[in-house]
């Protein structure tokens, strides 16, 4: 809904003061990187993100200092002119992360960013979010490893079949489950109530 | 493995094949944004589409293995040229028409097959490396399964209908099968060239997009070779009689050029009293050539297609880079510059953008036949340009959905959207009537009736270009502009066109009054009315966020 893809049918979405029917305003504060990387596979990286930058009227000296400094962290320079769909997932995925950051945007928007990343890409991703965070920015990040949302996000919010059942930091949602100890895999499990039965499942499984 | 399960199995793999070569090529990777019920509409959609592929290729050999017996059925309708030459010219029109007919009816599916990288999927699965070569050759052969048998038995059928012999039978099977071997072979050739060097090839300068566009011009082009060959069938016929008639007169050794030794042996085998034993024995020489020849395009062609099938040739080799520099550009002007560059490496896509030097090669032939080209003339070519042009809107527009998922989230605007899509559209328009108008010039005809009012229509066909994308966005802003959803409701895309036909038939139609009404004034009407709708249009467009 944020990002434009889904309608809101009823109440009100402002992303910094902008409300999100000022669709221009609004997004021009989004960086997003989808789930599901589906760029313009017949663009170069080179060419797909000529495109984005012009959309969002970004100033060319800035963006190529920008650009420079990812894609060198990323270690993606040698595919600059290598058409998308001949990329790996994860040198895709590299593409959205760098278009999604070219303008510097107030908020990141990042659904499973770290998914087919190799470990050196995603202790850097993980390090600019951390660094967006510090300057102030705000992240969306969306994940299904509780492992990486524990360690990286201030405020956890669990969603169980479309609906909102546990938010705030994992301290709050130890709270919510009555339990001083646990990962957040355990709290999600108990907030969701899959944790009943899951040992029987474990041992049919562990028999056969 | 028996032969039918293979034969079965290939049959989910050709449906896949033929989904993405209908699909995925135009669509880029929008499908995961579409609906269950969309897909499967386009699943119904792409398997009707190679069907009627096949069997409209079909058709046209079998009215053009008609036409080939044309002159020995009826001798007064035929050439002025000797029977003995006739025939053979005849035949060998008739093997080139069916080795560039299945050519052009497989390069899509064929490039599509080169992409899929079919292995990547079957070779997980308990199957033996052999089975899955099979099964991958005989998902290249359904490609092409009904032309190929239909090209045999057409022939065959009227061949021995009009009289011909058992031997020239047998003579024109082995000519047919080497014909469609060589076809193959050349359709194998041209989808890996097409995949390797154009729909992956990456590159940035101006040189590399006018070369992927001069590809795809050359890819593109032929699909329009069915409607000549069906239209011109006699005129080629006659052509490539004349041709062996000139040829044979030069020299014999014609006989010895594919297609024209099986041309003369054929006619040896079945109709000719007058044989010429040399030219006999070079076109049994020859014809025993190139089977030979077309045996080892078929190891080439069966090792090619495994060889595909494991994406060999599906990795790109990777440009070299020698910085991250990107130059930014006005938004509208980077709509363009990406639509541009993705049309110059999706086929139809390009086709848009090529269409005009098509639509004028068409036009220029009609010319000729014009004593004069006065105001009517000139409406009437322009009516003919402005409706080819009207049907852009909707598909560069789609260009947009194929990465809808991403690209929603960019911060663009409406008008820059309409302002950009219009541009390259009326380009295109104006583009046609350039070149009509220099086509008038050098064959010595009126052009300025042409110039003047295609100048004029130009402000008529933007406003028309306008509506038709202010409709579009209407409809289609929310739910994406991918392919499925902008054309799998026919209905809703003749709607969108009709308002735009009635925009740039306005003034046309005015003019036309004002030519019996007012006669002195059909320029001004036709000015005043292409200019209003214009100012209009301008007007809903900055008014749109």
């Amino acid at each position: 809904m944020l990002v434009g893809v889904l309608e809101p049918r009823a109440g009100k979405v402002e992303i910094y003061n902008t409300p999100i029917s000022n669709e221009v305003e609004a997004k021009s504060q989004i960086g997003y990187v989808p789930e599901e990387v589906v760029l313009l596979d017949s663009l170069t990286p080179r060419e797909f993100l000529e495109f984005t930058a012009s959309i969002r009227r970004l100033d060319t000296s800035t963006v190529n200092s920008r650009l420079e400094r990812f894609a060198s962290a990323f270690e993606f320079k040698q595919y600059f002119d290598t058409p998308i769909a001949a990329l790996s997932m994860g040198n895709k995925q590299k593409v959205a992360i760098l278009a999604a950051m070219l303008h510097d945007p107030k908020l990141l928007i990042l659904d499973e960013p770290l998914i087919g990343l190799d470990a050196r890409s995603s202790k850097i991703l993980k390090e600019l979010i951390t660094f967006h965070a510090k300057k102030g920015g705000a992240v969306i990040f969306s994940t299904h490893i509780m492992e990486v949302a524990e360690k990286l996000c201030t405020r956890v919010g669990i969603i169980n079949k479309g609906k909102m059942v546990g938010e705030g930091t994992v301290d709050d949602l130890r709270k919510l489950v009555r339990s001083a100890e646990g990962s957040l895999e355990d709290i999600f499990l108990k907030v969701t109530e899959q944790e009943a039965g899951m040992q029987d499942i474990i041992k049919a499984l562990e028999e056969e | 493995m028996k032969f039918s399960e293979l034969w079965r199995f290939s049959s989910t793999v050709y449906k896949e094949v033929s989904f993405q070569s209908i699909f995925s090529l135009r669509a880029g990777s929008g499908l995961p944004q579409s609906g269950r019920r969309d897909i499967k509409q386009l699943v119904r959609s792409a398997k009707f589409n190679t069907l009627i592929s096949k069997l409209v290729t079909s058709v046209f050999l079998a009215i053009f293995a008609i036409t080939v017996f044309i002159p020995i059925l009826f001798s007064d309708m035929g050439p002025p040229i000797p029977r003995e030459i006739a025939i053979p010219g005849g035949i060998s029109a008739f093997l080139t028409v069916v080795l560039f007919l299945i050519v052009f009816m497989g390069l899509q599916m064929s490039t599509s097959f080169v992409s899929s990288k079919i292995v990547d999927v079957l070779s997980p699965l308990p199957l033996s490396k052999r089975d899955i070569s099979r099964i991958v050759f005989l998902c290249f052969v359904r490609i092409f399964d009904i032309p190929l048998v239909s090209a045999v038995v057409v022939f065959l059928a009227v061949f021995f209908f009009i009289g011909g012999s058992i031997l020239g039978g047998i003579v024109s099977l082995v000519g047919i099968v080497v014909t469609e071997i060589f076809a193959l072979t050349l359709t194998v050739l041209l989808a890996k060239f097409f995949y390797a060097k154009v729909a992956r090839a990456g590159g940035r300068s101006i040189f590399q997009t006018i070369l992927r566009f001069m590809f795809m011009l050359v890819w593109i082009i032929p699909t329009f070779a069915a409607y000549f060959v069906v239209n011109f069938a006699r005129e080629i016929v006659i052509a490539f009689a004349t041709l062996t008639q000139g040829l044979a007169s030069v020299s014999q050794t014609i006989v010895l050029i594919y297609p024209f030794s099986y041309g003369f042996l054929v006619s040896y085998a079945a109709f000719l009293s007058k044989i010429d034993y040399l030219a006999l024995s070079l076109s049994v020489v020859a014809s025993a050539a190139y089977v030979l020849l077309a045996y080892y395009c078929l190891r080439w062609v069966t090792g090619t297609v495994r060889e595909i099938g494991t994406g060999a040739v599906t990795r790109s080799a990777r440009e070299i880079v020698k910085d991250t520099i990107i130059k930014p550009q006005i938004p509208w002007v980077g709509i363009i510059r990406k639509d541009i560059q993705v049309a110059s490496r999706s086929p139809s896509y390009a086709s848009l953008f090529l269409l005009p030097v098509v639509q004028t090669v068409v036009l220029a032939v009609t010319f000729s036949s014009f004593s004069e080209i006065g105001p009517a003339t000139a409406l009437g070519l322009l009516t003919g340009i402005s409706l080819l042009t009207l049907l852009l809107p909707p598909t560069l527009l789609s260009i947009e959905g194929l990465a809808s998922a991403y690209t929603k989230h960019l911060p663009l605007r409406k008008r820059t959207l309409i302002a950009a899509k219009t541009l390259v559209a009326t380009t295109t328009y104006i583009v046609s009537i350039i070149i009509l108008t220099a086509v008038a010039f050098f064959i010595g005809k009126d052009f300025a009736a042409i110039a003047i009012f295609g100048i004029i229509h130009t402000f008529s066909v933007a406003a028309a270009i306008m509506l038709e994308i202010t409709i579009l966005l209407r409809k289609f802003w929310k739910e994406g502009f991918a392919v499925g959803n902008i054309y799998s409701r026919i209905t809703t895309y003749i709607m969108i066109l009709i308002p735009g036909y009635i925009f740039a038939g306005i003034p046309m139609a005015l003019a036309f009054l004002s030519f019996f009404l007012l006669p002195a004034f059909v320029l001004p009407v036709f000015l005043v009315a292409a200019a209003v709708e214009f100012a209009l249009m301008t007007l809903v467009v900055l008014y749109q966020k």
